[in-house]
């Protein structure tokens, strides 16, 4: 017989299996307490085996993060993040998870996970249509437009051009799209030449970032680029819309750098790697030039975090990622792909320049010590590179395996050194 | 011999429902479609499910969320015939448990089970 308890603890617990969305509870180190199937369906792609028992374990190649948004997070009760994303994966079928944690006690937590990759594609295309009404339908004192031949080269200016730039017409004419353009490590801009081919194959290309500016200095804006009269198939020229986009303020900058940087580190998050690789590695393909990774793993790290403690450890991952971004090229995206592993993108680099540059950050690891709440840690780190040139028909996931295996042979070896890859063996 | 890695998918067939209920280890049978058709009593009261309403509902959608995957679901859709046990870890009662699972599968046969052993 079973009395009125058990039937409503087993309609509870059936209710709880068939929850749509992934339920954790987890002890402030990670330890999963309880899981519906939904999160551990989840879960388990990402820790690549069944065995899924410490949530932060499983994160950690992914969302490194997390352990400090929890470690940080003062308050002895409420929300930790909301709806905050994690692309799992390496570069090919990423999936996105949209993570919300509460805390309830000092030791309890609870999650609740949920697959947003559709969501976020469509987000993506939204955007960019929202992006485009919105510089129609606004004032048109703050859009500029000019004409630009078949090449992308600017051949008439209207005056609301050289008002919002400052530049003269005669300054402006022949100049080609990307001589405006102004980056920094965190705004990926187009290629050159990627604005013109993108607009050529679909009529239009919209894209965000920083553009010169006659007095020195950089605004940031909404540029559409639009095919103008299509004649026989080919495109005789192009419309450039320069759209300023007035809330350029804190907000902005913010939203820009949590949307493509490491939470910890400052390094470029996962999402902005792969999405700024991907575009790199097309680009390098297209015009046969090349595109190299440089994938670093920190030695002994779990050692420094066992011995030491988890705030010596995070203080030693921030001046790994100071000192690699110190030796690196503003074009060069240096990135954390999760716990104590980076990757260098390092564009129109050859394989053997891409040893070089290895070669640079290990030697200004190892050189001298890192120093935190007053101990000397002797750090190094071991690499692996792989490049284009020697294997142009490598996909990016491709790419990061043949430079993960060469890190592998770096660790076996001995560490702290650089292997590169071979191209017979990155098909594997 | 009716043990968890001895017993044949023909036994199975032929036991009688209080004979599965017996067994130590639980009993999940589906239909082609994936349909619960047998839920012993073992893997009842080791999931905390009542028998009546796991029966007749899709295992992998409304129960198993957890299998379904290219380890478990798309191996018994998959595969014309597999008789193979792997180690896994299951959310009995929202804890994470592991167990053993054994798939079965064979072509002439329509109903397919998964046994379940902690």
């Amino acid at each position: 017989m079973t009395t009125d308890l058990e039937a409503e603890n087993a309609a509870l617990l059936q209710f709880l299996y068939a929850c749509p969305a992934g339920l954790v509870e987890f002890s402030a180190a990670g330890a999963i307490g309880m899981v519906n199937p939904a999160a551990m369906g989840l879960l388990m792609p990402i820790a690549g085996r069944p065995f899924v028992i410490n949530l932060f374990d499983v994160m950690d190649g992914c969302a490194p993060e997390l352990r400090n948004m929890i470690h940080n997070f003062a308050p002895p009760q409420g929300t930790v993040c909301d709806g905050h994303r994690i692309v799992t994966g390496r570069g090919e079928r990423s999936t996105i998870l949209a993570c919300t944690i509460v805390k309830l006690t000092e030791d309890r937590y609870v999650a609740t996970l949920s697959d947003v990759t559709e969501q976020v594609a469509r987000e993506r295309r939204l955007k960019q249509a929202e992006t485009w009404f919105a510089s129609l339908l606004d004032g048109v004192d703050d859009v500029a437009v000019l004409s630009l031949d078949a090449n992308g080269c600017v051949d008439a200016a209207t005056p609301s051009a050289t008002r919002q730039t400052g530049f003269t017409e005669a300054e402006l004419l022949g100049r080609p799209l990307e001589w405006f353009d102004r980056p920094d490590r965190a705004t990926a801009m187009p290629l050159p030449g990627e604005a013109i081919a993108v607009a050529r194959r679909d009529g239009w290309y919209l894209h965000e970032g920083w553009h010169a500016l006659a007095d020195g200095g950089r605004y940031w804006c909404q540029r559409l680029v639009a095919v103008r009269n299509e004649a026989a198939g080919a495109a005789a020229g192009y419309t450039l819309v320069i759209r300023a986009v007035t809330r350029q303020g804190r907000d902005t900058a913010d939203l820009r750098r949590m949307l493509t940087r490491d939470h910890l580190t400052g390094a470029s998050n996962r999402a902005h790697f792969f999405e700024t690789a991907e575009r790199q590695r097309v680009r390098a393909l297209r015009d046969a030039g090349s595109l190299a990774l440089v994938v670093l793993d920190v030695d002994h790290f779990k050692r420094v975090n066992d011995e030491h403690g988890h705030a010596a450890g995070d203080a030693v991952l921030r001046e790994v990622a100071r000192r690699c971004e110190a030796e690196l090229r503003p074009e060069d995206i240096f990135a954390r792909l999760g716990g104590e592993e980076f990757v260098v993108l390092l564009p129109e680099t050859s394989l053997m320049k891409a040893s070089a540059v290895a070669e640079r950050l290990r030697t200004s690891l190892a050189r001298e010590p890192i120093v935190t709440g007053g101990i000397e840690l002797r750090i190094t780190a071991s690499f692996g590179c792989s490049a284009l040139d020697t294997d142009p028909a490598a996909s990016l996931a491709g790419l990061l395996a043949a430079a993960d295996n060469a890190l592998y042979k770096a660790k076996r070896s001995g560490r702290d050194r650089v292997e590169l890859s071979h191209p017979n063996q990155a098909a594997a | 011999m009716l043990t968890f890695e001895a017993i044949s998918l023909d036994m199975l067939l032929t036991l009688e429902a209080d004979q599965l209920d017996a067994l130590p280890f639980g009993v999940v049978g589906l239909s082609l479609a994936g349909i619960v058709e047998i839920y012993n009593a073992t893997e009842a009261q080791l999931a905390g499910l009542q028998r009546e309403t796991v029966l007749g509902t899709h295992y992998f959608s409304v129960t198993a969320q957890c299998m379904n995957n290219f380890m478990v679901a798309q191996r018994l859709e998959d595969e014309a015939e597999i008789d193979e046990i792997i180690d896994y870890v299951l959310t009995l009662r929202m804890r994470p448990t592991p167990v053993r699972l054994r798939l079965l599968k064979a072509p002439q046969t329509d109903r397919r089970y998964i046994l379940i052993q902690r």
